[in-house]
């Protein structure tokens, strides 16, 4: 399978007359876009705002995050979500680089909405701080969950998604400075020296803990607790097969523009046919009842050992409860004489004292690790508010409160904020980017 | 001009060797030993130095605290430190002490130092900074310089790096930091898993603590004639608790005559463990300590007979190690009597 990936590099956004990109400016008619955003009847208030770094912006609820791209062939960017279903990974795919759609909400936040800051001290905990970003700040008619403190914000999702897609338009007929290519052939066959490398498999557990459906990833469009674990090319991943869903604490999150862009595939690509044989990846989940989580690390185990892997990378989309499919799936690995490395964060809490997963096993001696959920931040006032601050402490975000007998409350009356970790959108990139790692002290 | 006080022990207090191992504590004006040393490398005076004998802090421990926080009682200091200890073992166990008397009382940064293979560093380093010392006096000056570093960011109220950047002791404390290189996970992983696959060692970010399981033992094989001795790790003693176990982490242990006693009752025993409401043990003990069952049952001869004491100790926040060294103190016991079977109850 080979995929094209076409970039465009953004360098700066402005509103205007006509959606282009000219000269790394990229240009939106924010009417235009409005109009298309609310062609979704669900949607009761909408606008665009541009966020770049440096910007005295901070965004809370911030919900999702989506690189803009477009198929020149006509193909939807996340088929059998915004579009009909079709092969994902194969062909040419345009990409907006430097640049994401975020979505935010007017009003309402939940427990799995988070915060950006573009300039700062907050800066540094998100990778979107250092992007040039087009927010959608909207609200919407869902009354039913208006109040939950879990949210399926689909339509403000699926806003986003489609943004992105209709923002990416522009470049469909240009052409790219420069192209990606990622490609990988069967797994078996390969070249003589390429096979005498060890051979590797990347597994992926994204967020998958909700009975109900609607608020988890999403592999074309279906719900990922509802598979088994399964071998997928990680072209598939990077080319919009993979969207992400609405209910981790969110500094866990992989956001969809992290699945398109994850950087630990990239990582075993570059190494691909040098020191590894890259054999693909192997998608598990993370269900909650504990039958569940040791049957996908059965299959997980029996796939590698079918596919002959010689290692594996385990990156977990959670923490808490998912630590046990995390460490399970490990140590069913090295069981199945496969040498696993894992990567994930940790929740020692607010004192660094509590162990750090929920189940600890020795057979995990290798983890990469990109950071602590219940790190407390606190961060001065921010110029401008996309969105509303009071979420942050009102709505049950998962970093914040409404007061605290120490702590006062989240967000005080100066605009200042004290959270948890917890809460930075995406803050802590087990996908790869996190430039964060945990020590002793 | 910050202050300092310094602890030593007899010998680096320049008062004997061996010999003097026994003398009570003394506060002196100015700097003696270590003291001079540190008077050199730190952003403050070093105003008094603390003299005590080992053997007195190791067999008179509550007294010879009692006094040293007395004689701090009405000095100004804004930090406190104690050793270096090298590798002397009674030394490690008087710095890690006083220690932490003195950061309780009196709420100043404490900093110490101590070799790794001294018992010390696992019951003291969740307490405080202990550096990293040398296991000879010789490695006096590199020692109390690194004790000096450390203690000097603690007067400038400067940040402490981690445990592997500064030298000290891990304190059992996990928080993230921003790698110096910003190198991004994705690069991390894939290192480690090269020297993972070709057998390199490479180092986790995530050190999983060893367990140290110990295989169940085999089922008594005649209970009639089994003797039985009654373990808890639950907290409960007499009501005056006469060995004084501390209610978490815990050092000390007791065990009491029961030989006579058909049952706990609630008001003559209670639990002095603080990691649980203590209403329903301190009501009726033997929920904790079955000492009314394992009595009815001698009584029906389902097993031979009840070991004649209870042992006790609080679980809460106890060390392995400690905890390995208590069991090791009640095994004569029971070898004694010639205990067959041990019940052991937490909490």
């Amino acid at each position: 399978m080979k995929l094209e990936i076409g970039n465009f590099y953004v360098k700066d956004i402005v509103f205007g007359d006509q959606l282009s990109l000219r000269d790394g400016v990229l240009t939106i008619n924010k009417e235009e876009a409005l109009a298309y955003i609310r062609e979704d009847e669900r949607i009761t208030e909408a606008e665009l705002y541009i966020a770049k770094p440096g910007d005295k912006i901070r965004m809370c609820p911030v919900k999702e995050a989506i690189e803009p791209r477009i198929r020149p062939d006509g193909r939807s960017i996340f088929p059998g979500y915004t579009g009909d279903l079709a092969k994902a990974g194969e062909g040419v795919t345009y990409a907006l680089k430097n640049c994401s759609v975020l979505v935010v909400g007017r009003h309402w936040g939940g427990f799995q909405d988070g915060v950006i800051d573009m300039s700062g001290e907050g800066q540094k905990y998100t990778y979107f701080g250092q992007l040039n970003n087009i927010v959608l700040v909207a609200d919407t008619d869902e009354e039913f969950e208006r109040n939950e403190q879990q949210k399926k914000n689909d339509a403000l999702r699926r806003a986003g998604h489609k943004l992105a897609e209709f923002i990416g338009a522009c470049v469909r007929d240009l052409t790219p400075e420069d192209t990606e290519v990622y490609e990988l052939g069967g797994m078996i066959r390969r070249d003589a020296d390429v096979e005498k490398l060890p051979s590797v498999v990347y597994v992926m557990q994204p967020q998958s803990q909700m009975e109900e459906m609607g608020y988890n990833d999403l592999v074309y469009g279906w719900d990922m607790n509802h598979v088994v674990p399964t071998v997928m090319h990680p072209n598939e991943i990077l080319d919009g097969a993979m969207v992400s869903g609405s209910f981790m604490p969110v500094s866990s999150k992989w956001a969809t523009y992290d699945f398109q862009n994850c950087p630990n595939i990239k990582a075993l690509y570059k190494e691909h046919g040098k020191t590894v044989n890259f054999l693909g990846v192997i998608m598990s989940n993370l269900n909650v009842a504990l039958e569940q989580k040791e049957r996908s690390a059965l299959f997980v185990a029996q796939i590698a050992n079918s596919l002959g892997a010689d290692g594996a990378v385990v990156a977990e989309e959670g923490y808490g409860n998912p630590d046990a499919d995390f460490v399970g799936c490990i140590v069913a690995l090295e069981d199945a004489g496969v040498k696993t490395v894992g990567i994930t964060n940790e929740c020692t809490g607010r004192d660094g004292q509590s162990q750090p997963l929920v189940t600890l096993d020795e057979k995990c001696d290798a983890i990469v690790s990109c950071g602590n959920v219940s790190q407390l931040i606190e961060l001065p006032p921010m110029e401008t508010v996309l969105g509303e601050l009071q979420a942050l402490a009102r709505d049950g975000l998962s970093g914040g409160w409404a007061d605290d007998e120490i702590l006062g409350p989240s967000v005080r009356e100066d605009g200042s904020i004290i959270m948890e970790n917890n809460s930075m959108f995406c803050g802590d990139q087990v996908c790869g980017w996190s430039p964060k790692t945990m020590k002793e002290f | 001009m910050k202050k300092a006080i310094v602890y030593v022990n007899q010998f680096f207090g320049q008062v004997g060797g061996e010999e003097q191992a026994g003398i009570e504590p003394q506060l002196h004006e100015g700097q003696i030993g270590p003291a001079m040393q540190f008077q050199k490398e730190l952003d403050a005076d070093v105003t008094h130095t603390i003299i005590c004998g080992d053997n007195y802090m190791g067999s008179n421990t509550e007294e010879a605290v009692d006094r040293i926080l007395t004689m701090l009682g009405g000095k100004e200091f804004d930090i406190f430190l104690a050793g270096p200890a090298f590798q002397a073992g009674r030394y490690t166990v008087a710095c890690g002490t006083v220690c932490k008397a003195v950061k309780e009382k009196f709420g100043v940064p404490v900093v110490t130092s101590m070799n790794s293979e001294t018992p010390g560093v696992d019951m003291f380093k969740k307490n405080m900074y202990i550096m990293e010392g040398g296991n000879i006096a010789s490695k006096m000056r590199q020692d109390v310089k690194a004790m000096a570093r450390v203690a000097n960011k603690l007067l400038n109220r400067e940040p402490i790096g981690s445990a592997d950047e500064e030298g000290y002791f891990p304190r059992g404390i996990r928080h993230q930091t921003w790698l110096a290189d910003g190198k991004p996970a994705s690069e991390r992983m894939v290192d480690m898993l090269l020297k993972k696959l070709n057998g390199e060692p490479y180092e986790t970010e995530l050190p999983i603590p060893k367990r140290d399981l110990v295989p169940i033992a085999p089922a008594v094989k005649n209970l009639k004639q089994a003797k039985i001795a009654l373990v808890t790790t639950g907290g409960i003693v007499p009501v005056e608790n006469p060995d004084r176990i501390q209610s978490a982490s815990a050092t000390r242990w007791g065990r009491y005559d029961i030989s006579q006693t058909e049952a706990l009752k609630g008001g003559v025993y209670k639990t002095i463990h603080a990691g649980f409401d203590p209403a329903a043990a301190d009501a009726d003990p033997n929920v904790i300590t079955p000492v009314d069952a394992l009595k009815v049952l001698e009584n029906e001869e389902v097993y031979g007979s009840l070991h004649p004491y209870f042992y006790s100790t609080v679980g809460t926040g106890t060390t392995e190690a400690e905890a390995q060294r208590m069991a090791k103190e009640m095994v004569p016991y029971f070898k004694e009597d010639h205990v067959d079977a041990v019940i052991m109850v937490s909490t």
